[in-house]
C-alpha cells in the first residue's frame, strides 16, 4: 500500500482546507461555502477512513516510522471526524460572522489525526502544535472581552505546557538515542536518571493537555470564554487528542516499565475523578459545569492508560466515543438556547421541560450518558473502565470511579432539576433558536448514545480490533 | 562527551529561567517570551544530543521548533494586542474576569 493511499483521510482534509480558504476569497463575506466545503472534506475523509479499514486492514508504518497507519489511528480519525463535523455544524449561524472558523476547526482536526497516528516525537511535537495553534485563535473569536482572556489563558499555559513537554521529549532523546517511541523500550531498561526525568516533563506536557488535575486550571476559564460550538470541540477533540497520544507513547516507548509510571497516573486519575466532578456540583455556568466534569471524565480515560493493559485500551478507546457523542448533544442544546452574547446558566434551563419538551427529553438522554445510567452509551463506558480496573488488580481505582460517578450524578442532576422548575413571567428561553445544522448533530447524538447503549456489540468489535496496536511494538 | 553535558546543562538552565519567568512574571509579554525561552532550550539540547549521537533527526527537530515557535510568536501576538486594545494595560492579574 502506499503512503498516500493510506494517508488519504489526512490529504483529503488538507485538500479541503486549502480549497476553503480559496473559497472564503472569492465567496461574498458571511457566505456558507466554507461551512459547506468543511462538512464535505470531513464527511470525504470519514468515508476514506472506513474505506481503509474495510479494504486494507494491514498495519504499515510509513516516513522513517514517524506515523504508524492502523487500526488504532483509523478510529481515532472517526472520533476526531465526528468532532469536526459537529463543530462545523453547530457553529453554522453562530459562527457565521467568522468565514476562517471551519478552516481553523478542520487544521485542528488534522493535528489530532495526526496525534492518534503518531509514531515518534517530530510528529507527536507536530501534532500537539498543530491541535493547539487554531484553536488558541479559535478560544480568542468571541466577540465579547472573555474571548480574547480565553485565548490569552489558552495561549500562555499552552506555549508553557509544549515547552516543559518539548524539554522532556528532547532529554528523552537524549537518554535513548532515537526519535522512535518503539526504541525508547531498549533504554528503559537501563534506567538512565535523564530518560526518568525526560518522561516526567513530557507526562507533564501531555497531561497538561489532557487537563489531569494538578495541570487543570485553565480548562474552565478557557471554556467558559471561548464560543459555544468551540467548547465542545475543545472538551471532545483535544480530549481524543491528548488521550490517544498519552496512550500509544507509554504504550510503544515504555512498555517494560510499567511500574515507573502505572502508580503514578493511576493517583493523578483517582484525584482527577474525585475533584473534578466534586467542583463540577458548585457551577452554575453550563460551559463551566461541562469544564469540569469534562475534567471528570479525563480522569475516567486515564484509567484506561494507568492500568496498563489492552483491556484498558479497549476501555479507554470506548469510553471516549459515547463521552463525545453526549459532548456535541448537550452543546447542540446549549447553543440552542444561546442568545449569543451571554453564556448559558443553569436558571436560564427553567421552564425548559414543560416550553420545548423534546429538547428538554434529549437533554436529559445526554446528561443520563455523561452520569453513565444504564441503556445510554456512558453507562457501557463507565462499565468497561471498571471491569479494567479490576483486571489490573486496582480496586482503589475501581472505587475512585465509582465514587466520581456518583458526584458526577449529582452534578448532572442539578440541570435537570431546573428544566423542571415553573417560571411565573415568560423571560424564559428568550433566546431560543433552531436551524437545521444543530438537528443533524442531535439527531447523530441521540441515535448514537442510545445505539451504543441498547447495542453496543459493534462499536466493541471495533474497539477490540483497534486496541490490537497494543502488540505492535 | 563532557562537552555535551555541558551544553545539556545549559539548556536546562535557561530551562528553569524560563519556567521561572512564566511564573513569577506578570505581564503576558515576558510570559510568552519566557515560554519561548523553554521552547527553545529545548532546541539547543536537541542539537547538543544530536551532535553527541551522529543522529540528524535532533537538528530536524530543532528547525521543526524553530517553525513551530515562529508561527505561535504570530498568533500569541496578534492576541495578545487585542487584549491590549480591549483593556489598554497588560497585568495578568488584572485580566482576571474569569476565575478558575
Amino acid at each position: 500500500m502506499s503512503a498516500t493511499s493510506m494517508m488519504m483521510p489526512e490529504y483529503l482534509i488538507l485538500a479541503t482546507l486549502l480549497i476553503a480558504m480559496l473559497g472564503i476569497m472569492v465567496s461574498r463575506a458571511h457566505s456558507t461555502l466554507p461551512s459547506w466545503l468543511g462538512l464535505l472534506g470531513s464527511l470525504g475523509a470519514l468515508w476514506a477512513t472506513v474505506d481503509i479499514w474495510t479494504h486494507h486492514l494491514k498495519p504499515e508504518v510509513l516516513f522513517n516510522q514517524s506515523v504508524s497507519i492502523d487500526t488504532y489511528s483509523l478510529f481515532v480519525n472517526v472520533l476526531v471526524l465526528i468532532a469536526a463535523g459537529s463543530t462545523i455544524l453547530l457553529g453554522w449561524q453562530a459562527e457565521r460572522h467568522h468565514d476562517e472558523f471551519p478552516v481553523l476547526v478542520l487544521l485542528s482536526a488534522l493535528g489530532m489525526m495526526l496525534l492518534g497516528m503518531s509514531a515518534n516525537l517530530v510528529t507527536l511535537f507536530l501534532g500537539i502544535e498543530i491541535l493547539s495553534l487554531p484553536l488558541y485563535i479559535l478560544a480568542a473569536s468571541h466577540r465579547n472581552s472573555l474571548g480574547g482572556e480565553a485565548g490569552l489563558k489558552y495561549l500562555l499555559l499552552g506555549a508553557f505546557s509544549s515547552g516543559i513537554l518539548l524539554f522532556g521529549l528532547a532529554l528523552i532523546y537524549g537518554a535513548s538515542g532515537s526519535m522512535n517511541f518503539t526504541d525508547f523500550a531498549s533504554a528503559v531498561s537501563s534506567h538512565s536518571p535523564i530518560l526518568g526525568a525526560g518522561l516526567v516533563l513530557a507526562l507533564v506536557g501531555l497531561l497538561f493537555k489532557l487537563a489531569i488535575v494538578p495541570f487543570h486550571m485553565w480548562v474552565p476559564d478557557v471554556y467558559e470564554g471561548s464560543p459555544d460550538s468551540v467548547t465542545s470541540f475543545m472538551a471532545f477533540g483535544t480530549k481524543v487528542g491528548a488521550a490517544v497520544i498519552l496512550l500509544r507513547f507509554l504504550a510503544y516507548g515504555f512498555y517494560l516499565s510499567p511500574d515507573s509510571w502505572g502508580p503514578i497516573l493511576g493517583y493523578l486519575a483517582l484525584l482527577t475523578m474525585i475533584v473534578g466532578n466534586l467542583v463540577a456540583l458548585t457551577q452554575n455556568d453550563l460551559k463551566r459545569l461541562f469544564g469540569y466534569s469534562g475534567i471528570g471524565h479525563a480522569g475516567f480515560l486515564l484509567v484506561g492508560v494507568a492500568v496498563h493493559s489492552v483491556v484498558g485500551a479497549r476501555a479507554m478507546l470506548f469510553y471516549l466515543l459515547p463521552y463525545g457523542l453526549a459532548v456535541i448533544g448537550a452543546f447542540a442544546i446549549i447553543t440552542m438556547i444561546s442568545n449569543g452574547d451571554n453564556n448559558v446558566t443553569i436558571d436560564d434551563l427553567r421552564s425548559l421541560a414543560y416550553k420545548k419538551p423534546w429538547a428538554a427529553a434529549l437533554f436529559i438522554v445526554f446528561m443520563l450518558s455523561f452520569a453513565g445510567i444504564p441503556l445510554t452509551g456512558g453507562f457501557i463506558g463507565k462499565f468497561y473502565l471498571l471491569q479494567a480496573a479490576l483486571f489490573a488488580h486496582q480496586p482503589g481505582l475501581a472505587v475512585g470511579l465509582v465514587v466520581g460517578t456518583f458526584l458526577g450524578l449529582g452534578a448532572y442532576l442539578r440541570p435537570l432539576q431546573a428544566m423542571f422548575r415553573r417560571d411565573g413571567q415568560d423571560q424564559a428561553l428568550a433566546g431560543w433558536n433552531v436551524n437545521w445544522a444543530q438537528i443533524v448533530v442531535l439527531v447523530v447524538a441521540v441515535v448514537g448514545t442510545i445505539g451504543i447503549g441498547v447495542y453496543p456489540t459493534p462499536v466493541v468489535h471495533w474497539v477490540n480490533q483497534s486496541a490490537n496496536f497494543f502488540w505492535l511494538h | 562527551m563532557i562537552y555535551v553535558n555541558w551544553v545539556v546543562a545549559l539548556a536546562a538552565i535557561i530551562f528553569t529561567v524560563g519556567t521561572i519567568g512564566v511564573m513569577f512574571r506578570r505581564n503576558p509579554l515576558i510570559m510568552f517570551m519566557a515560554s519561548e525561552m523553554m521552547w527553545n532550550a529545548a532546541a539547543l539540547a536537541f542539537i547538543a544530543y544530536a551532535r553527541q549521537l551522529h543522529d540528524m533527526n535532533g537538528q530536524v527537530m530543532a528547525f521543526v521548533i524553530m517553525a513551530t515557535a515562529a508561527a505561535e510568536v504570530g498568533i500569541g501576538l496578534a492576541i495578545i494586542v487585542s487584549v491590549y486594545h480591549k483593556r489598554h494595560r497588560l497585568d495578568i492579574d488584572e485580566i482576571s474576569r474569569l476565575k478558575g
